[in-house]
């Protein structure tokens, strides 16, 4: 019997947080969802036992959203991302005061507005965001996003770095 | 180390995915350096924020229900044994010094056996379970209460299903259908907990291969609590009947059930 068959039910929820998260919507989410277990099902011979389903599940929820979503509509915030510069990150008073002020600001973020910040990323800055939370290694998040590990380390702290960028502007 | 060569290996230090003596070395300046300090200390921030405020969307019942119901039936099949497997070869592997091989192996098969009956057990409750969600009339006698559901199985059943548990606020009973357990009739009583059906089938338990190990005493039975494609199963036998109990519910919520249900047998 296939670990897929087996065990695939048991990521679900973390399948459909992040649709939910790639399509903005729970309709589409589910569809997504749905299309990703039986594409996972049609090709449960090729998933290698003793490797990590929940990222091989992951990756066929990234190719079919790609597949079947990205191109039906505009996403005004892909590219975003890249013109989203880091903090400047200098020595000196100004910096700590920054440092404390932002700190301080964090710390009273509620989840609307940091989901409200993560969606204004490009889709492939909140998936990284995403993985990186669901405990995948860089090395898995890479193979899902199709990418050099390095490329995944630089996505990770650019989208992170946008963040942070976002909700000081909500603070604003 | 300079500011910027931490800087950049901050969220790996956090995730500890340096080398040792790089780790130390970031650590080493974290505690001289004021800024670097902060500068960790918000990017924890955010993870925590990630961590604990960003809004989770798990899937719906709904979703659920249809990815359980589309799901091959063929996936119970075996996933005890293949659980059990690692632990056991261990063991298996000390005993063939002092054992013959050819005992092993039967031990093995009939260890198998037992472990895909029992799984067959609860796929079959679970599936007994979908068939109710599924069917647009689950249920043959809507209740109005248990003294009208019991004597509806009269004449039904080629057996008495001895079911105590009246429903109550937080677990009323929806009402019953007959369905089947394998090769018998089953009684089906359909309690909720707020929107979520609650199957518990009853049945004759004469002749089925029970699970004997790692029971658990629930009310005044010894039970047997496990999940399967997405929902929580709790089955024990009396005398002569065996009980499922099977929902997408909590496994906590269930066993309060079940221990509604057992207690007074
Ligand atoms: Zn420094």
């Amino acid at each position: 019997m296939s670990p897929v068959a087996n065990e695939g039910l048991a990521y679900v929820d973390a399948l459909h947080n992040l649709a939910r998260y790639l399509t903005g919507n729970q309709t589409d989410a589910e569809d997504l969802v749905q299309e990703t277990y039986a594409r996972a099902l049609r090709a449960e011979h090729q998933f290698t036992p003793g490797t990590n389903l929940k990222a091989w599940l992951f990756r066929i929820l990234r190719n079919t959203f790609l597949s079947l979503y990205r191109r039906q509509r505009h996403d005004p915030t892909v590219g975003g991302l890249d013109t989203v510069e880091a903090d400047a990150q200098g020595a000196g008073i100004e910096s700590w005061l920054l440092g404390d002020i932002e700190l301080d600001r964090l710390r009273k973020v509620v989840g609307e507005e940091i989901e409200a910040a993560l969606m204004t990323l490009s889709e492939e800055a909140r998936t990284v965001v995403l993985l990186d939370l669901e405990g995948l290694t860089e090395v898995e998040v890479a193979d899902i996003a199709g990418c050099a590990v390095g490329t995944v380390k630089s996505r990770l702290a650019r989208a992170r770095a946008a963040l942070r960028q976002k909700l000081k502007d909500y603070a604003r | 180390m300079t500011c910027d060569d931490v800087r950049t290996r901050l969220l790996d230090y956090q995730r500890g995915r340096l080398p040792l003596p790089t780790q130390a070395e970031v650590r080493t300046h974290l505690d001289a350096c004021a800024d670097c300090g902060r500068a960790e200390a918000v990017e924890q921030e955010l993870t925590s924020v990630l961590e604990h405020r960003l809004p989770q969307y798990p899937a719906s019942l709904a979703l659920k229900r249809r990815l359980a119901a589309e799901w091959p039936a063929r996936a119970v099949e075996r996933s005890w044994w293949s659980r059990w497997r690692p632990a056991l070869v261990p063991s298996l592997a000390v005993a063939s010094v002092l054992l013959m091989v050819p005992p092993i192996l039967y031990y093995e098969r009939a260890t198998s056996r037992a472990a895909s009956e029992r799984a067959s057990l609860v796929g079959e409750a679970v599936n007994d379970h979908l068939r109710v969600l599924s069917s647009q009339h689950p249920l043959d006698i809507e209740s109005g209460g248990l003294h009208q559901v019991k004597p509806w199985f009269e004449g039904r059943l080629d057996f008495a299903p001895v079911v105590a548990f009246e429903g109550d606020a937080e677990f009323p009973l929806r009402g019953g259908a007959v369905g089947y357990f394998r090769d018998r009739k089953a009684a089906v009583f359909v309690y909720a907990r707020r929107l979520h059906p609650i199957s518990l089938l009853v049945f004759r338990a004469e002749g089925l291969a029970w699970p004997t190990r790692e029971l658990t005493r629930i009310g005044s039975v010894e039970a047997y609590t496990t999940a399967e494609r997405g929902f929580n199963v709790i089955m024990w036998r009396t005398r002569e009947l065996g009980y499922a109990l099977v929902s997408d519910v909590d496994a906590r919520d269930l066993r309060q059930l079940a221990a509604r249900m057992a207690g007074g047998q």
